[in-house]
This record gives structure tokens, sequence and C-alpha cells, in this order.
């Protein structure tokens, strides 16, 4: 009974945090700031999608222009995320990011400060998960595999490939209690300020 | 004190990730300058003044993007890199993928690698065993990245039954190296000797000082030639 109604809870928070989101993207500047801050997300989450490729070029010796290349082809690998399930999981933790960020504003600007905190630091420790968990552990590559190899040795692709899964999981859980519960609070800040 | 907690943990996970990025950025280059295999690799030894190893497993989509874009830029490739700024480019293959438990075909894949070599076309094999993959299953979306559809486990037969096709390979002599697995120990000994230089995972390069993981490619070959590029180029500037 008690895991019922804290699931009939949950629900109901996530139906008013969605209510808040609609209310709140009406405006434009939070338009803008979703924008931005998808687009933000998007790019250095596909930026390491592949491992720590691009990373290592980026600090190699290539010449500024060769580096700038290496930036620039991030934008049509964004693209490429719509023609694949591994590439729809970037775009669905960038929108719960960049709808965290936009509720995270609005908290802040209605002085929600330790709502913001509190949100800010769990759905950071979400976004981390979230960029551990990229790569093809499969292959070895991602950024959580040479790490592990220098602790489990040989056996780290096989935990990789493990710990990538749970890290994903973990990832969309953290973010999506962020979400609820920034969205629920910024509800309750807006029905309060429409009553007064 | 639950903020407490929280600043903890977002302290622990943020110094997890930065210990990740020191990890990868100290990771100590340690090319070796002889080759495992000398029929697996391309330009001229004593010539030479790079070295550029890549470690790879036939069945990793990573590997296969890089190669297969080399395949498609052969002439440009082997002109403007391997002849003219004098590099010897090797090939290291291994079977990670198998002994990791993700592709029961990495196994058989290293051994046609290793009797191909040993029969004295190693390179033909390997662009038109790349090709064959890409066309029954890449191309297809399948056993292209994590969350894709895997490759079925293919019988032996799928690794020889074309090579009649390849100049300087013969059919009945890869059959027999192919099905007895003649090379084995050759790639199980390279496998063993890669796991002790690579992260863990591949394509592992090593080029001169210059040392990369993974491959961010898209399977069209004319993007990912530009990857290869920007690759050899941060080589080449590293030494």
């Amino acid at each position: 009974m008690a895991i019922r109604k804290i699931a009939e809870t949950a629900f109901d928070r996530l139906k008013f945090a969605c209510a808040s989101t609609g209310l709140i993207v009406k405006r434009p500047k939070a338009v803008l700031l979703f924008l931005l801050s998808l687009l933000v997300f998007l790019y250095f989450l596909t930026f390491f999608r592949d491992g720590s490729s691009n990373w290592q070029l980026i600090w190699s010796g290539l010449a500024f222009d060769q580096k700038l290349e290496v930036m620039g082809r991030i934008f049509p690998a964004i693209a490429e995320n719509f023609c694949s399930f591994y590439g729809a999981t970037i775009i669905l933790l960038s929108l719960i990011q960049a709808l965290i960020i936009v509720h995270l504003a609005f908290a802040w600007r209605h002085r929600e400060r330790d709502a913001v905190l509190n949100s800010a630091s769990t759905s950071g420790v979400g976004a981390i998960f979230g960029f551990i968990a990229l790569g093809c552990p499969s292959c070895g590559i991602g950024l959580l595999t040479p790490l592990l190899s220098a602790i489990a040795g040989g056996a780290a692709v096989a935990l990789a490939e493990g710990l990538g899964y749970v890290f994903t999981a973990l990832a969309f859980v953290l973010l999506i209690y962020s979400f609820v519960k920034l969205g629920y609070t910024n509800y309750v800040t807006i029905q309060a300020a429409k009553q007064k | 004190m639950q903020k407490a907690i929280r600043i903890g943990v977002l302290v622990l996970v943020i110094g997890f990730l930065v210990t990740l990025v020191i990890f990868n950025a100290i990771n100590p280059a340690s090319p070796d300058k002889d080759t495992w295999n000398a029929k697996m690799s391309k330009g001229d030894k004593n010539s030479a003044t790079h070295h550029f190893v890549m470690y790879t497993d036939i069945f990793c989509p990573y590997c296969d993007k890089f190669s297969d874009a080399v395949a498609a830029n052969l002439e440009d490739f082997e002109q403007h890199y391997i002849k003219d700024k004098k590099i010897l480019f090797e090939i290291r293959v291994t079977d990670v993928n198998y002994v990791n438990g993700h592709s029961n075909n990495s196994k058989p894949a290293g051994i046609s690698a290793y009797c191909a070599a040993r029969e004295g076309n190693f390179w033909d094999y390997y662009y038109a065993l790349l090709k064959k993959i890409y066309n029954d299953y890449h191309s297809k979306g399948i056993g292209v990245d994590k969350t894709a559809p895997r490759i079925p486990d293919l019988e032996k037969s799928y690794f020889y039954d074309f090579v009649s096709e390849i100049n300087g390979l013969d059919y009945d002599k890869m059959k027999t190296c192919i099905e007895n697995e003649e090379t084995l120990s050759e790639l199980d000994t390279n496998t063993r000797k890669a796991q002790s230089k690579i992260n863990g995972g591949v394509p592992h390069f090593v080029f001169d000082k210059y040392v990369a993981d993974g491959f961010a490619g898209n399977w069209n070959t004319n993007y990912d030639y530009k990857q290869v590029k920007l690759l050899m180029d941060a080589g080449l500037a590293s030494k």
C-alpha cells in the first residue's frame, strides 16, 4: 500500500512538473535558455559519444585551425544522433538536462535557493553519470574503461559494459528525480503567485 | 546533514571524473619500433621516420570505420602518408572482443587475418573481409554500436568462402588454415601482448608519441577519412 501511495504521489508530482514546464517555457527567454542548454549538452555528449578520441585530438599537436575542425565536426554528428537508439539516448539525456536548467533558472529567480542547490547537485551527479556511461564498452572505448583497466586490468572491458548500463540508468533516475522535484517546487511557486 | 552528503557525493563523482581525465592525459606513450608481424605493415621499415600502430579487433565497429575509410582512400593514404611522410603503418590484430566475451566472431576473424598474412596477402584480405562485414551487417545497422543488434555467431566458412577472388591467396590453404586454427597461438600471443599496452579497448592508436583511443566516425568514408587525416596529422605533430 505504501509503495502504491508513493508511486501515486510521484506520478502526481510528475504531472505538476510537466504542467509547470508548460507554463515556464511559454516565455521567450526560457525558450532561448532551453534551446541553448539543449545545444550545449547535445554538443558535449556527442563530443564524447565515441570515447575520448576527440578530446585527445584537441590536446594533440594539431594546428589551431585543425582543432577548430575537430570541434566543428561535432555538429553533423549531432544530427546523426537522430538515426540510432544510442543517439536517441543522448538526445533524451540532453532534453532532460535542458529542462532542468530552465527550471533551475526559474527557481533561482523566484528565490527558491535551497531547491536550486539541492537539485543542481543531484542533476550534476546525473549529468556526470551520463558522460561516464558514454562510449562503446563492448569495444572498450569509453570514458570509464581506461580508469577501470588501471584497477581491474583485463576485466575492465567486461566491467565497463555492465557499469556503463548502470551509469546510464542512474543518470536517467537522478535527472528525472531532479526534474520532478524542481518542477513541482516551481508549480507551487507559480500557483502561489497566481493566488497573490 | 543531507546537504553535506550531497556535496560529498558530488565531490567524489567530480574527483572520479577528474582522475579519469588525468589518467587519460598522462597515459604513457610507448611506441615500440619492431613490427609484430611484418606482413601486417605498410611502408619501408628501414627508411621510415614514423611508426604508426593500430591495435584492432576485426569485430570492433570503431576500428572498422577507420579501416573502411582508409580502404576507400587507399591511394591518397599510401601516397601522402606512408610514402611522403615515411610512415611505417602497422596493424596489430587481436581478438580482445572474444577474450572479453563480447563477440565469438573475433576469434575466427583474428585467426583468418594471420592466415592471410602467412599466405602472403594480408592487406587485400583484410579490406575484403571488412567490406564483406560492412555489406552483410554494418550497412544494415547490425553490430554498429552498443545498442544495435549483435552480429550472429558466424561459421568459419564465412572467413574463407570469398578468398578465391583475392590475388595471391589459395582457397584450399586458407580453408585448411582457418578450419584447423593454425594461427591461433600467434593470435593469442599478440592479444595478450596488446592487452598490456592498450587501455582495455580498441581501436588503440600509437603514432610516435601520440596515443589515442576510439575513432569518431559515421560510416561515411569521406567524412571518416577526414577524421583519419586529423589523427595522422596529430601523430605527425607529436614527434
